[in-house]
């Protein structure tokens, strides 16, 4: 990618002896926006602590906007971050929170006033400019965390996990929220979450991370449709993966003959590419919960748990009898080893 | 902020807290017959010495009493005082609170001189019951304190649970509370024991012949003697304190009481 | 919460009276002392007298000055270290916050002792001077002002750091960092962000440190002498030297004023933010 607005190179970031990420390279286009996403601890969150300027790399560049920023602190790089935990000041009002950084550029008064007006104004937060932190509801307290970070006009905003302490109602609403946000400013987002289908609902592209590497970047369709490892299978809700050995598939429980030829040496379906109640396999059900749509079952086969999903159209097999399921060739992901 | 910056700002700070204190223990190991530093050669005679002066003998007798005594009296007042300020309802709790937390406030040696002027004088009390009085209502404030705060930690519920299981009120506080604030009690005691055993304002004045405690015996034998001995003694008595307050910290945490 | 108010106050009575009877009755005669002429007449004649004195005067006022100094000094020295003790990793803060504790545990005889041995005039301070040919005679460095400075700033200071390292602990986690990325530099997070979020700690930790300071007997006994004396110091010459109670009880109010205002003012500030 030739206009990378963000170029991270070689970066290796690491705490005291531990290196929690080894020499990570990525190019963030401007304009996009970008989600980091993996479990706890496979450095996401300290790429982006590097990336604000909190974290000094071990090794690597930093360039944003075509600047090396590798060694300018934090304070000088013109980057917005808002925290997991929001980090609004407990001691100064929803206003004065908003107008902090620009109080700190020595901007002229009536300058400070409206750009904070119009930065509450932005995620609606108007007629609560005196409110402390303290008295605002976990929701507003996200606004006005981003508005904090917005009213800077920072070259990129950067979000540690922005979503994580909303309950799921306010959650869509912050979703919403943030792609206006980003499609009316235009601003350069990179997030950071573990939630994979926040990051397929929100971003322009993922980038997986594990063990401080990228496992797979894309756009959310590509890694939807077509995650490479077992890991990324894992995460995009390919819930049954099994190795393939020879005509069959192998668990630690035992194995199960296919009945086709493989065409990798991992396969993988999800619960919605297993069929059931016609197939050549036989398994036990052990567990059937109705939701909505669908039937969610598990089932005890040769290869131990399979998880999958019947149309509400198929008679319900109760729990403790046997049914048919199928491993079709058309619904496997093949994946590398 | 560097790591390298952090480390040199607490090794100066910890330098300047405890570095002096490194001397004096090495200041008591003189072999010479004045107090300096570096000592002109090693010899342990001024921690030998120190156990041979009839005065510390006599005053550390003492003020080992008034420790031990002065803080157990305060703990017989104290815990009850603490748990019917933490259960009970009574009134003019807030008054109790400030006469019984006043003796912190007051300068010490205030309280020494007027002890002596209107209760030993007066009253013609003994020394020895004056200051055993006195170290007891300067160490009354901690023990409370410490108390209730390992009572503020115990949910009352457990004594209620206690009666209906068939207590009375004095054996669910035996049976249910004491054990559960043991911990709390120990280290009101240590901390109470190591408040009296340092005191020297209020102590002043309250010293007769013969009767004196450690630290004041120690301030008036530096004024007429200028030898090793002093440092030896203080080296020994923080030995002894920083002891006491380290198994007291390995044995149950201290310091989460204080 | 149980409800016999009687078995409660039984309980208490104890500890209250035993403090009333032979604590505050005793102090409250001595502080009376000062009001009263020699024929028993209520009069402020006790106080007029003693500010008359222009040694009494000064005494007065380099007690004050030195507590504000100590507490402010204690105050920059005690905000460095527990900013480096709260970032420190959690295994060495404990072991590091013991060793700030420690001294409290020491004799402060022992504590105060140890500058005799620094600044004395065999001491190393001037072993280092002479030894450097600074000054062909040891300097008088025991008996000034600066003496006890230093040995009231060392007794007191691990006060200070207690208070705030623990204010320090309560800082909402990612502020300050959220601080640098909103462009503050260190400086303007200390003033606008770590102060006024300590704020409590430090009017807790400034109030014992200064009431410390000027109620301290040991240090100005040993490190002063009669050279530079502090109230508590001239209350005892008062006393034992010319047997002057009047005097002494002045002091001894002025001093629980200066203390009881000093705990107020906590009080006032501590609570306000809540």
């Amino acid at each position: 990618m030739s206009d990378a607005f963000v170029s991270l190179t070689d970066l290796t970031l690491s705490y005291g002896q531990t290196v929690a990420v080894p020499n990570l390279n990525l190019d963030i286009v401007e304009g996009e926006l970008i989600a980091l996403l993996g479990p706890s601890g496979c450095g996401k969150t300290t790429t982006m602590r590097a990336i604000a300027g909190l974290m000094p790399p071990a090794q690597g560049r930093i360039v944003i906007d075509g600047a090396d920023v590798t060694r300018v602190p934090a304070n000088k790089r013109g980057i917005g971050l808002v925290f997991q935990s929001y980090a609004l000041f407990p001691h100064l009002s929803a206003f004065e929170n908003v107008a902090f950084g620009l109080r700190l550029q020595k901007l002229p008064q009536a300058q400070i006033r409206a750009k904070t007006e119009a930065g509450m104004a932005t995620v609606g937060l108007t007629g609560f400019e005196a409110r402390k932190p303290g008295e605002m509801s976990g929701g507003q307290q996200q606004r006005l965390a981003l508005a904090r970070s917005l009213v800077m006009q920072p070259k990129v905003l950067l979000l540690d996990e922005p979503l994580s302490n909303l309950d799921a109602r306010l959650r869509l609403e912050m979703r919403n929220e943030l792609q206006r946000v980003q499609k009316e400013t235009g601003i350069t987002m990179v997030f950071v979450t573990h939630d994979q289908s926040e990051a397929l609902a929100l971003a322009d592209r993922i980038v997986l991370m594990k063990d401080g590497k990228i496992e797979q970047l894309g756009t959310p369709a590509e890694l939807y449709a077509r995650p490479d490892t077992a890991f990324a299978a894992d995460f995009m809700g390919f819930e049954n993966i099994f190795r393939v050995e020879g005509d069959a598939l192998v668990s630690d429980s035992g194995r199960l003959p296919l009945g086709y030829q493989a065409s990798a040496q991992i396969l993988a379906w999800r619960p919605g590419g297993v069929g059931v109640g016609a197939g050549p396999h036989r398994g036990r059900v052990i567990a059937s919960s109705f939701a909505g749509g669908h039937r969610e079952y598990v089932l005890d086969s040769a290869l131990g748990q399979i998880k999958a999903d019947a149309p509400i159209d198929v008679p319900e097999v109760p729990i403790g009898q046997d049914v048919a399921f199928d491993l079709p060739q058309d619904t496997a992901r093949p994946l590398a080893a | 902020m560097s790591r390298l910056m952090i480390w040199l700002i607490l090794g100066v700070t910890l330098t300047f807290l405890i570095g002096p204190f490194l001397i004096v223990i090495f200041a008591g190991m003189s072999a010479g017959e004045a107090l300096a530093f570096p000592p002109q050669g090693l010899s342990l005679k001024w921690y030998a010495k120190v156990f041979t002066v009839e005065s510390f003998r006599a005053s550390f007798a003492l003020s080992m009493f008034l420790a031990i005594f002065g803080t157990l009296a305060a703990l017989l007042i104290g815990i009850p005082a603490a748990y019917a300020l933490n259960r009970y309802d009574i009134p003019g709790a807030e008054t109790i609170r400030t006469i019984v937390a006043a003796p912190i406030i007051v300068p010490g040696i205030i309280v020494g001189l007027a002890l002596l002027r209107y209760f030993v004088v007066p009253l013609n009390v003994a020394i020895t019951v004056a200051l055993f009085v006195t170290h007891t209502a300067l160490v009354l404030p901690y023990a409370v304190r410490v108390v209730s705060s390992s009572l503020n930690n115990l949910r009352a519920d457990m004594e209620e649970a206690a009666v209906i299981l068939g207590c009375t009120r004095l054996q669910a506080f035996t049976k249910v509370v004491l054990p559960n604030i043991r911990g709390g009690i120990l280290a009101a005691f240590i901390l109470g024991f190591v408040t009296s055993f340092n005191e020297v304002p209020a102590s002043l004045f309250l010293s007769g012949p013969g009767v004196r405690t450690l630290p004041i015996d120690m301030l008036s034998y530096m004024e007429i003697t200028f030898d090793p001995s002093v440092a030896a003694l203080s080296a020994l008595l923080a030995f002894m304190s920083v002891a006491i307050v380290f198994i007291a910290e390995r044995l149950l945490g201290f310091s989460r009481y204080v | 919460m149980f409800l016999s108010r009687s078995e409660g106050l039984a309980l208490a009575l104890p500890a209250a009276l035993f403090t009333f009877l032979v604590f505050l009755v005793p102090v409250g005669i001595l502080l009376s002392v000062a009001f009263q002429t020699d024929t028993g007449a209520w009069s402020l004649q006790g106080y007029v007298d003693f500010f008359a004195q222009p040694l009494n005067q000064k005494v007065f006022f380099r007690t004050l000055k030195l507590g504000i100094l100590v507490a402010g000094t204690a105050a920059v020295i005690g905000y460095l270290a527990a900013f480096c003790i709260v970032n420190l990793p959690a295994t060495s803060r404990g072991r590091i916050f013991g060793l700030v504790v420690l001294p409290l545990m020491i004799s402060p005889v022992a504590r105060t002792y140890a500058w005799i041995v620094i600044l004395g005039r065999t001491g190393i301070v001037n072993d280092v001077i002479v030894g450097l040919g600074l000054s062909s005679t040891p300097i008088r460095l025991l008996f000034t002002e600066t003496a006890v400075f230093i040995g009231l700033l060392q007794l007191f200071l691990p006060l200070m750091i207690i208070s705030l390292v623990s204010a320090m602990e309560n800082i909402p986690r990612d502020v300050v960092p959220a601080a640098r990325v909103l462009g503050a530099s260190w400086f303007q997070v200390f003033f606008r962000i770590i102060l006024p979020l300590t704020k409590e700690g430090l009017v807790i930790g400034g109030t014992l440190v200064f009431t410390g300071a000027l109620t301290a007997y040991i240090t100005p006994a040993i490190l002063g002498g009669s050279k530079v004396l502090m109230l508590e110091t001239l209350l005892y010459q008062k006393v034992n030297v010319s047997n002057d109670f009047v005097s002494a009880s002045v002091i001894a109010m002025i001093l629980i004023v200066m203390c009881f205002s000093a705990n107020l003012a906590l009080k006032r500030i501590a609570s306000v933010k809540r």
